[in-house]
């Protein structure tokens, strides 16, 4: 017992409590749904079979199915979609705003507190908000539109197959821009000062520091909005609920609705999870990329 | 002495039995509603009229529901009795997970099998059995509204009795200026969507297992027209039937095709002369068809207290000519409704409850129903041909089919 509180009070032992119980929590709540879901796409599962170990063991036939519907295809490449503009416009436009933010103005410190208000709300309350000015006949977007004279008619922006996903994209952007900002801030603030002020002494211009000074040392940070957002964008599965819900017609259906739509739709939980595996698979080589482009990080 | 304790002990033995039979039966109830309404409200009346029974009422989102309840039967946590949508029962009972009523309705003297509509019945029978016993019943018709009507020029009295008489009102009633689409109802790509489109689809003749008709595309090239001309909004393909009719009360859409569930909300917001009639057939004397909604009370068979869960169903069921008037479905059975309230909008849908179909019944309905709305979704954005559209779909469905 002394030798066990000795072993806590001289930090190693506490470290190794630690250790474990960082490993346990892992194990419980990470290792043990992930390894379970991919023993189910190996299986046929339905929502009766769902407690018991004991399914017929169907190989890779679930991933032959699913990626011989026809609907794999659409949702493919509106993932992709979903995902890379999401991103490009996310961090765009984040990033310019963390920069605006940088300058010393009266008040920028309570309008960047601001932005965050629509990270604070619940994604399913943004897609109530945005349903509403997005509607086709009674929206408060076409009706500006109209006013405004840029349209004639009313575009229909969630019933339009050739529109819906992009009005569900533009969502989404609104979404993630006040985290992209926030996380972008502090990589700015931690950049020392002197540094721009030794190069604006050498004679270089403004762009000549962003491009020399701010994105190089901003890497770590922007590697980190990028998986981040990726993670998140994957994740965004309230928009597609409370605006589309896919439609019409898959065209705004993306794979984390798809897999969704599977398992508790039409209950074919199997092809549900294999969905989720090709996407955590996705995920994981993302978080790869990132963790090699941070390793040889340093801090200044 | 030990004679005596003997005794003692027999005697305090049967006179705990004697307790416990006088004593509480507990019942577990699921339902979809909320306190105040159906469940909640009968489950007290009961509960007044046989101390001795308790009733656990439990709500579970309608969403929810078959979910929940999968895993609560696979873990052996199921309720006695529970709610459960039409088209789902057959899941639940072909995989024998419900109690058969049959010989119970047999010997009961307030239930009559003779009396439940064909639809509702046949929403609970599964092979030869009856497992469930219907609430009630909804089904679907055209709301319209009498003043646009007169203000085009149409007959009110009159309204449209064929497909084509309802594309005509549809097309006179349309007045893209004022944002006024002639008719609202749901293409919408969930159960919604099938439940709207199947009548149609019966009217020619098809149904579930056989939907690529000549008379199924005639039906889906009329969606596709009502849309394609902007006789009805382009947002029917993501709307459902609360929001598609919630247009026609505030006075966006003069006709609407949905069920009685929404007289509550239109009695309150629509300030004209709303009206119902049956749903247009293709042509003068083809046959009718209609959706059938709601849902069916049923037993678990894993219940312990087969007995007093059939008396509570049967009681609810006893209750049929009450549910118009105080919880708003339609009687799914032959039952005479004293006064009932809406009386006109009322015989219109109890006239076409004898006209509505099941949907199913099949343990994979979700799977059917969602290649009917695809069929119905890719038709109406254009992206197929209604008949390769339904082709399709009809390949998937004879694949869930086993055909």
């Amino acid at each position: 017992m002394a030798r066990f509180i000795r072993s806590v009070r001289d930090a190693r032992g506490l470290y190794a409590a630690l250790v474990w119980l960082a490993l346990g929590y892992l194990l419980v709540f990470s290792a043990f749904p992930l390894v379970y879901n991919i023993v189910i796409s190996l299986q046929t599962v339905d929502l009766f079979s769902l407690a018991s170990f004991d399914r017929p063991f169907v190989g890779l036939q679930n991933y032959r199915d699913v990626l011989s519907d026809p609907v794999a295809g659409t949702v493919l490449w509106n993932t992709i979609r979903f995902v890379v503009l999401s991103l490009v416009f996310q961090l765009a436009i984040g990033f310019g705003l963390a920069l605006f933010f940088q300058q010393d103005f009266p008040g920028a410190t309570y309008l960047r507190g601001l932005f965050l208000a629509g990270w604070i709300m619940p994604a399913l309350v943004v897609g109530a908000v945005w349903s509403w000015i997005l509607a086709g006949d009674f929206g408060v977007l076409n009706y500006v539109l109209r006013t405004l004279g840029i349209t004639e008619r009313n575009i229909f922006w969630l019933s339009d197959p050739d529109v819906s996903l992009y009005s569900v994209i533009i969502a989404n952007i609104w979404l993630g821009i006040p985290f992209n900002m926030i996380l972008l801030s502090v990589g700015l603030a931690a950049i020392p000062r002197d540094i721009y002020e030794a190069a604006e002494l050498d004679g270089a211009g403004a762009w000549q520091r962003f491009f020399t000074i701010t994105l190089p040392l901003m890497r770590a940070p922007l590697g980190a909005v990028v998986s981040l957002g990726t993670i998140f964008t994957l994740q965004q599965f309230d928009l597609f609920a409370a605006l589309t819900q896919g439609g019409p017609s898959n065209a705004s259906n993306v794979a984390q609705y798809w897999s969704w739509q599977l398992s508790f739709q039409t209950y074919q939980i199997s092809y549900g999870s294999v969905v989720s595996v090709l996407m955590i698979v996705f995920v994981v080589a993302v978080a790869a990329v990132y963790t090699r482009s941070t390793r040889h990080e340093q801090s200044y | 002495m030990r004679l005596k304790t003997c005794i003692h002990a027999v005697a305090g033995l049967l006179a705990s039995t004697a307790i416990v039979s006088a004593q509480e039966v507990s019942l577990d109830l699921w339902t979809i509603d909320d306190p105040g309404e159906y469940h909640y409200v009968l489950a007290e009346e009961f509960m007044e009229k046989h101390p001795n029974i308790q009733i656990n009422v439990r709500t579970v989102q309608f969403e929810d529901m078959v979910n929940d309840l999968a895993r609560a039967v696979a873990t052996g946590t199921g309720p006695d009795i529970t709610y459960i949508d039409n088209p789902e029962v057959a899941l639940f009972a072909s995989r024998g997970l419900l109690m058969d009523l049959k010989p119970y309705i047999e010997k009961s003297e307030i239930v009559n099998e003779e009396d439940i509509y064909p639809g509702p019945l046949a929403s609970v029978t599964w092979e030869g059995g009856i497992y469930g016993l219907p609430r009630g019943a909804n089904t679907i018709a055209l709301y319209y509204n009498a003043d646009m009507y007169r203000e085009a020029g149409l007959d009110p009295d009159n309204p449209p009795k064929t497909w084509d008489e309802l594309y005509e009102a549809a097309k006179a009633l349309t007045k893209p200026e004022e944002n006024i689409y002639g008719i609202a109802f749901s293409a919408v790509a969930t159960e919604e969507g099938t439940f709207q489109f199947l009548p149609w689809l019966q009217m020619t003749g098809g149904d579930y297992d056989n939907v690529a008709t000549e008379g199924g595309a005639r039906a889906l090239n009329f969606w596709k027209r009502l849309l394609d001309e902007r006789l009805a909004s382009p947002d029917t393909l993501i709307r459902g039937q609360w929001d598609s009719t919630g247009t026609f009360n505030a006075g966006s859409a003069a006709m609407s095709i949905s069920g009685p569930w929404e007289l509550p909300r239109m009695s309150e917001e629509a300030d004209f002369d709303y009206r119902a009639a049956l749903l247009p057939v293709p042509e003068e004397g083809a046959e009718r068809a209609s959706a059938l909604g709601e849902g069916d009370n049923v037993i678990l068979a894993s219940t312990d207290n087969p007995d007093e869960a059939f008396m509570f169903v049967e009681f609810l069921y006893e209750q049929m000519p009450r549910v118009w008037n105080e919880f708003g479905y339609l009687p799914a059975s032959e039952v005479e409704v004293k006064d009932p309230q809406n009386p006109e909008i009322y015989a219109v849908f109890e006239e076409s409850m004898k006209y509505a179909r099941n949907r199913g019944p099949h343990p994979e309905w979700p799977r059917i129903s969602q290649a009917i709305q695809q069929a119905i979704q890719t038709t109406l954005t254009g992206q197929a041909e209604a008949e390769d559209a339904l082709a399709t779909a009809q390949q998937k469905i004879d694949g869930v089919l086993g055909k």
